[in-house]
């Protein structure tokens, strides 16, 4: 956030900031790393309140464990976005402040996924939707201006919706602070004033992740904005969105309370449907993969929905396998689009002979979203299949796996027609160092965490018993 | 008088949502904008009614006697700013669309729902 | 095993390297590493012999159920052998076949290649299910990659994309079943299956779990109706065709419905299923093989009706079955594998593989020729070759098992059939003569023809002296599969038996097959458009369907009308909250009825009278009016109702909101026409009430609850105590919550400088000078400063009276804005001297930092730090918030006043 603000100031010496961004994102990462230390070694609740009051009265930041774990693979993303965006964004995007915004968004989805407190969490969001905008609309074309106007108009009902919901859920309680709320309202039947206020906020939750059927403002968006702020979105946003959902579902209503998973599994169900089969038809790249970045938090909303722990531990693991990859394959279209100067399957082409690294480096976030073995993207489904057989919701199941092969016929035509296909008459050129390092990075992340999927998995273990703990 | 301000709120929530639903995005505008005054006062009921007294410690005195909810009113005070930061955002949006494309009319946002023309290329390392 | 295991993973990825460096001979240095396997897995023999089984294993992901598990059984052992044998063969066979191409080329097959041979081994050696099921996709990528392989040809592409959507689709078939299984036995052992096969199949799951593995089974060996895609596979180099297509990865199938069979026995369904799908594939795939053109597509054709007659095997009871599937898979996989070298051969040396214009290459090729008649007399079931014993015993199987005779009958078709083809694909284009002569442009080398050499050589002294391999590899695969030991008598003469006679009813059908080909060949070409045709097209059809289902849902969704996407969120909202309020159940609780206020309701219904006006109104200027006189009546009503603060910050807001809109309505037109059919409107009108009942009830049960305040009750408390302020509002502000306010103060910044992103980068022409009644200009001087004035009290006396840094900066923005409306914008901003952003940026440095000394203090950040005077001493106290505070009144002015300015230039265009 430090960062943000020298950013700002320096956003007319293109080069400086992009400097300053890189190493504040290192700094990021490092902490982070640092931070998960302290979350699995110190217990589930290493806590900080800022302004130094007691807890559940101050707002604080904790290192709970579903957030810290989210924090490490936000600063990951951040950074290898960082170093992609060195070769993808020109000094004019800087100098519209672009290193500030990118900034203010990791500042927003780091604050959401560490932050003690509903209002806190309030407060973030509308961060993130207003740095989202500015990344939108930096190029001031006229479809990033229509695709922007969307955004805000979702945005704000989005945030209105969560802001009713914790109003009423303020009036009934008194309090904000998530591990008291998760007490009070855990001890507590449900009244009109809570499931209502749940419902709104699992509305507004679900607008801001993207779930069916609040998606329709969200792939557009996605095309409409630069490249690596397009990947930090579907990395990051969607997901921070998700995060809320889950700690307000998991967490502060606590699985006891069902009234919500009726509701929820169909949400999930036709999310990973609708979404998996409308990928399918899309020649834009980047709607394809936006399309298919809802689908998957159809995948974690349907573990979510089981309401079991088993339920929650699948999501949390889809959420971290999900957001590198998503990151990861905006990251692959943009190195496309370089190199073949097109955002449309129909012109585009060649890449594995020109440049057959990408090709490897792009084929692992691939093979993992279509939830090929050993990638994290087989654990992350696995995990929800499983879930959703001991939840017993097989058709939920069922439907998860339908979605996957329509997930995996639409990966392939993408890399055929990519990759395979050759391009006539015209050269396809050569992808820049520090894209594919940017890619590098996510790649190989998703590879270590597929070949060992154990420490994430129990991380995902410990992140569902916090979340249960919450209320006790 | 609390029921009275529910209604209130709830009215005022109703009202924005029909202008939101308008094609006009000047209308969409301040319906978002009454929007968010409806949610304010909704925070308000939200808070403490038993007293009308500002939540203020008298001098003298070291801890605040009978009040008004204080912690809701901080809420509604940062909520009140981020709603003026929003909207006026989005007033810009809309004046910018409105320069390039000359409408204010929210079906004429399809220019983002058509796959980009390959030949437009982004500007890349200018 | 893991050791192997391990070795054939790295060695896949490294020795095709040597491919870029070496010519000619790479194929023989590749084939080192997979021969070298083979040897080690021979070394296994005398424990599979003996029927031991060798497990190893390690933890993997113990959480996940994935355990490295590996088990080696005389099943798998025999699969073992085949792998690496074969795939030796194929290496060397590939390094002359890929002359013509780039080395790099020629290396990523190679890679392709060992990388599939370790699939392979890890699939038929795993235990733990997830981990076979991790292998097992694997060679489905891998095949897809390998027929892909000429990724120039749009042919290649479709048969690659379609041959992944069958298996993959089979496999995802497999992780159900795996799930399930590990549902009801919570176990992942593949080996445990056997066991518990009467749980499986009295748990619901039961029918689920056989038909997912069925499909699995069936995709992967291309079995009616999933075959479609092998002859489509053909499309591969020829040596991935003879090692994935025919040998090796096609028999997965059968090698899973071998491990399933106690579980499909144990129903009264499962083993009719599979003959009957047997049986259709091989009637099938007969007719196509007699149909088809193409010298590797008839094989293609020949191998899925072998399949077929290995699923037929499996789905037979008795042990004579097992015996001759285990023959069977054997003798297949090395007269298959050879047949494909020579057709692979065929086509290298003249280019062309249509069978119709070959002829007389036994002359150019004479070595191929010879290898090519080995293995189709194998093929064929002439005796002495191993294709005989395993034929014989086919027929034994079928005659001990308890079956009806029309699956006999197609077998002894499909045989016959099998020896037609094995008599055509090798007389033809070696022997008879040629329609037109056929030029050969590769003659025939070492790596060409050793490996069907070899092969066919394989194939005749196994059946001459087939002791070794039926002690270490078919006795104890048999053993595996069956469960216990079965005498197993492998001999060229058994006497004179029925089987013989149906070897000879075979070959004689198959002579009369070779004899009139061509008419049979012409006829069914001219006549007959079958289901495989359909089924494939049927297939494409699909897919082509669910691409314009899919197009139609998009259109249908992403309709581009922000309207509808509203209508369907707030109606998705509201449903929403109606269904949790119903699944909750919970009855309305009603608040105590507190006294009515007149005056006050009468504002209140002001403000809703303003919301309704604004409804109405049908000039953007009304509407606007109209919420800002919402906008002061709620801010009256905070006032009446003890938030002076709040009271302040509405007006100030309503006011800046007005001249900022002011500026926004300059530019656009100001009537609305009705945008909405009166029917839209009337639909709207429900909605819009609807959402506002829900919410009212909602509020009503919330104020019904009572209202606990822990957290307001500890500020009211505390505030003096430790926050050092009177006004308990800002304190919570700028200290209890002051996180809060930091977050909130970015995304003012944030705004501020998506506003200069968005308004300030056009040049502004010179602003023409508008009359502006001199009374207003006169004034504007003195209201500025005593504005500013105002300003700066407000933030100061924050701490312990109505204001603060977010008032004050908005009464500072005010001072300019109406300095802005009077003398315009250049000159506020010459007053204002410096970049409201830069403003901004000093000021969100200023609320950060000061929250740092409160750190460097000891404390976590934010904590803030209070200096008190000495009693007596006349100065203010001082602490670290109001630094806090100024930069929140900064980085307020700097936003509006960014914003006022950009929108005041753009309003004035």
């Amino acid at each position: 956030m430090l960062g943000a603000g020298v950013a700002a100031l320096l956003r007319r010496r293109a080069g400086v900031a992009e400097a300053v961004s890189l190493v504040v994102h290192g700094i990021v990462l490092v902490g982070a790393m640092m931070l998960l230390g302290r979350a699995t070694q110190d217990g589930p609740l290493a806590l900080t309140v800022f302004g130094g009051w007691p807890a559940a009265i101050g707002v604080g930041f904790s290192a709970r464990l579903p957030g810290a774990g989210l924090v490490l693979v936000s600063a990951l993303i951040a950074f290898a976005g960082a170093v992609f965006g060195h070769a993808a964004i020109g000094p004019r995007r800087r100098r519209a402040g672009y290193d500030a915004l990118m900034l203010a968004l990791l500042a927003a989805v780091n604050g959401a996924f560490l932050t003690t407190d509903l209002f806190n969490l309030y407060v973030w969001f509308e961060l993130a939707l207003l740095a989202a905008l500015g990344l939108v609309t930096l190029d001031r074309r006229q479809a990033q201006i229509g695709g922007a106007i969307r955004y805000a108009a979702f945005g704000m009902l989005g945030a209105t919706a969560i802001l009713a919901g914790i109003a009423l859920i303020y009036g009934v309680t008194g309090t904000l602070d998530l591990v008291t709320l998760a007490r009070v309202l855990g001890d507590e039947g449900p009244s009109v004033a809570t499931a209502t206020a749940a419902a709104l906020l699992v509305g507004g939750l679900a607008l801001k992740s993207g779930l069916v059927p609040f998606h329709v403002w969200l792939p557009s968006s996605y095309a409409a904005a630069p490249l690596p702020a397009a990947a930090v979105f579907a990395g990051l946003l969607t997901k921070m969105g998700f995060y809320a959902l889950l700690v307000v579902v998991a967490g502060v209503f606590g699985l006891g309370a069902t009234f919500l998973t009726p509701a929820l599994r169909v949400i999930a169900a036709a999310t990973m449907l609708l979404c998996a089969l409308s990928a399918l038809a899309q020649t834009d790249m980047r709607r394809l993969i936006g399309y298919h970045v809802v689908a998957q938090v159809g995948y974690m909303a349907a573990g979510l929905s089981m309401a079991t722990p088993a339920g929650v531990d699948a999501a949390v693991f889809y959420m971290v396998h999900s957001m590198i990859v998503q990151a990861n394959l905006f990251f692959g279209l943009g190195a496309i689009h370089r190199a073949t100067g097109s955002w449309n399957l129909r012109g585009t082409g060649g890449m594995i002979r020109s440049n057959p690294l990408f090709a490897f480096l792009f084929a692992v976030p691939m093979l993992s979203l279509a939830g090929i073995p050993p990638l994290s993207g087989f654990w992350a489904k696995l995990l929800v299949v499983r879930a959703a057989f001991a939840g017993g919701a097989a058709w939920l199941a069922v439907a998860a796996l339908v979605a996957a092969l329509l997930t995996i016929v639409s990966v392939a035509s993408l890399w055929s027609e990519a990759c395979w296909k050759s391009l006539k008459g015209r050269r396809v050129r050569r992808v820049p160092w520090s894209m594919l390092a940017g890619m590098a990075i996510l790649s190989g992340a998703t590879l270590a965490i597929g070949l060992l999927p154990e420490r994430v998995a129990i991380v995902a273990k410990l992140s569902a018993a916090a979340l249960a703990r919450m209320g006790s | 008088m609390t029921i009275l301000y529910a209604f209130c709120a709830a009215a005022i929530m109703g009202a924005a949502l029909y202008m939101i639903l308008s094609r006009n995005l000047v209308r969409i505008l301040l319906g978002l904008a009454l929007l968010s005054t409806g949610v304010n006062v909704m925070l308000f009921v939200a808070g403490d009614f038993g007293s009308r007294q500002p939540p203020l410690i008298r001098a003298g005195e070291k801890a605040l006697g009978e009040a008004a909810d204080p912690l809701a009113q901080a809420l509604i005070l940062t909520a009140i700013v981020i709603g003026f930061a929003l909207t006026v955002v989005l007033a810009t949006i809309v004046v910018t669309g409105w320069r390039s494309s000359g409408s204010l009319d929210a079906r004429d946002l399809d220019a983002a729902e058509q796959p980009d023309d390959p030949e437009i290329r982004e500007p890349h390392a200018d | 095993m893991f050791v192997l295991l391990l070795v054939a993973l790295l060695g896949s990825c490294i020795v095709p390297l040597s491919a870029r460096y070496v010519g000619k001979g790479a194929g023989f240095i590749v084939a080192l590493l997979p021969f070298g396997l083979a040897a080690a897995f021979v070394a296994y023999a005398p424990v599979v012999e003996r029927g031991w089984v060798r497990g190893e294993g390690i933890a993997w992901a113990p959480s996940l159920g994935l355990d490295l598990t590996l088990r080696l059984d005389g099943f798998s052992f025999l699969f073992c052998l085949l792998i690496t044998g074969i795939g030796g063969l194929v290496a060397v066979y590939a390094g002359g076949y890929l002359t013509d191409k780039p080395r790099a080329e020629r290396s990523r097959f190679f890679t392709l290649i060992l990388l599939f041979m370790t699939a392979m081994l890890g699939t038929v050696l795993a235990d733990n299910m997830l981990l076979l099921i991790v292998f097992w996709e694997a060679t489905s990528i891998l095949s897809f990659l390998l027929i892909g392989f000429d990724s120039r040809s749009a042919r290649s592409r479709r048969a690659a994309i379609m041959a992944l959507q069958v298996t993959a689709g089979g496999g995802l078939a497999l992780v159900a079943a795996a799930a399930m299984i590990a549902q009801v036995t919570g176990n992942w052992s593949l080996a445990a299956v056997a066991g518990n096969a009467p749980q499986i199949v009295a748990s619901p799951y039961g029918v689920p779990i056989i038909l997912c593995v069925m499909i699995a089974a069936f995709t992967k060996s291309a079995q009616f109706p999933f075959h479609f895609w092998l002859p489509n596979a053909m499309q591969a180099p020829t040596p991935a065709s003879a090692f994935l297509h025919s040998a090796t990865m096609v028999k997965l199938g059968i090698y899973l419905l071998a491990r399933f069979e106690p579980v499909i026995a144990a129903t009264w369904w499962g083993r009719t299923t599979l003959i009957t799908v047997a049986c259709v594939t091989m009637a099938v795939a007969s007719v196509q093989a007699l149909r088809a053109e193409s010298f590797k597509s008839a094989l293609a054709y020949s191998t899925m009706a072998s399949l077929g007659i290995l699923v037929l095997l499996v789905g037979l009871d008795g042990p004579a079955a097992t015996v001759a599937m285990i023959g069977f898979l054997l003798a297949h996989a090395i007269y298959k594998a050879a047949l494909f070298f020579c057709a692979g051969s065929v086509l290298h040396a003249t280019g062309t593989g249509t069978l119709r214009s070959l002829g007389g290459l036994a002359r150019k090729l004479p070595m191929t020729a010879i290898a090519c008649t080995g293995a189709s007399l194998s093929m064929a079931g002439i005796p002495p070759f191993l294709g005989f014993i395993s034929k014989e015993f086919l027929f034994e199987a079928q005659l001990e098992s308890s079956w009806e005779l029309i699956p006999l009958a197609i077998a002894v078709l499909v045989n016959a059939v099998m020896v037609g083809v094995a008599g055509v694909v090798t007389l033809r284009p070696f022997f008879l003569k040629p329609v037109k002569p056929v030029k050969v442009e590769h003659p025939e080398s070492v790596s060409l023809f050793m490996p069907p050499l070899l092969l066919a050589l394989a194939g005749l002294t196994i059946s001459l002296d087939p002791d070794w391999i039926t002690r270490v590899a078919i006795r104890p695969a048999v053993a595996a599969v069956y469960g216990r030991a079965v005498p197993v008598d492998v001999s060229v003469w058994h006497g004179w038996t029925p089987m013989l006679g149906l070897s000879l009813i075979v070959v004689a059908i198959g002579a009369a097959i070779v004899r009139w080909w061509r008419s049979i060949h012409a006829f069914l070409r001219d006549a007959y458009l079958i289901e495989e045709i359909g089924l494939e097209r049927l297939w494409e059809t699909t897919v082509r369907g669910l691409l314009r289902v899919s197009a139609a849902v998009t259109g249908w969704v992403e309709h581009g009308d922000l309207r509808r996407y509203v209508v369907t969120t707030a109606v998705a909202l509201v449903a929403l909250v109606l269904w949790s309020l119903a699944v909750a159940g919970a009855a309305i609780r009603w608040p105590v009825v507190d006294a009515l206020r007149p005056a006050e309701a009468l504002v209140a219904l002001i403000g809703v009278g303003g919301a309704v006006a604004a409804v109405r109104a049908r000039n953007l200027l009304t509407t606007m009016v109209a919420v800002g006189i919402t906008g002061f009546a709620v801010a009256i009503t905070f006032m009446v109702n003890g938030a002076p603060d709040l009271a302040i910050t509405q007006f100030t807001v309503e006011a800046l909101l007005v001249v900022l809109l002011t500026a926004l309505l300059l530019a656009v037109p100001l009537d609305a026409a009705r945008s909405r059919r009166p029917r839209q409107r009337a639909g709207d009108a429900a909605i819009a009430t609807a959402f506002a009942a829900v919410m009212f009830v909602a509020m009503v049960d919330m104020t019904g609850a009572g209202h606990p305040t822990p957290a307001a009750d500890w500020f009211g408390r505390m505030s003096y105590v430790a926050g050092k302020g009177l006004n308990v509002v800002n304190v919570i502000l700028v200290d209890f919550r002051g996180f809060d306010t930091l977050g909130e103060t970015t995304v003012i910044a944030v705004a501020a400088l998506l506003g200069a992103s968005l308004l300030g980068a056009r040049k502004t022409e010179p602003q023409p000078r508008r009359a502006v009644h001199y009374s207003f200009a006169a004034a504007s001087g003195p209201l500025f400063w005593l504005l500013i004035v105002a300003s700066v009290l407000i933030l100061w006396r924050g701490h312990d009276q109505p204001g603060g840094g977010f008032v004050g900066g908005l009464v500072a923005a005010l001072a300019f804005a109406v300095f802005a409306l009077a003398r315009g914008v250049r000159s506020a901003e010459t007053r204002l001297r410096a970049r409201p952003t830069t403003l901004v940026a000093i000021g969100l440095l200023l609320a950060v930092l000061s929250g740092l000394p409160g750190m460097i203090a000891g404390g976590p950040f934010l904590s803030q730090l209070w200096w008190e005077p000495p009693a007596g001493v006349p100065l203010p106290k001082l602490g670290t918030t109001i630094a806090f505070d100024l930069g929140v009144f900064l980085v307020v002015l700097g936003a509006v006043l960014t914003f006022l300015f950009g929108l005041r230039r753009e309003g004035a265009r």
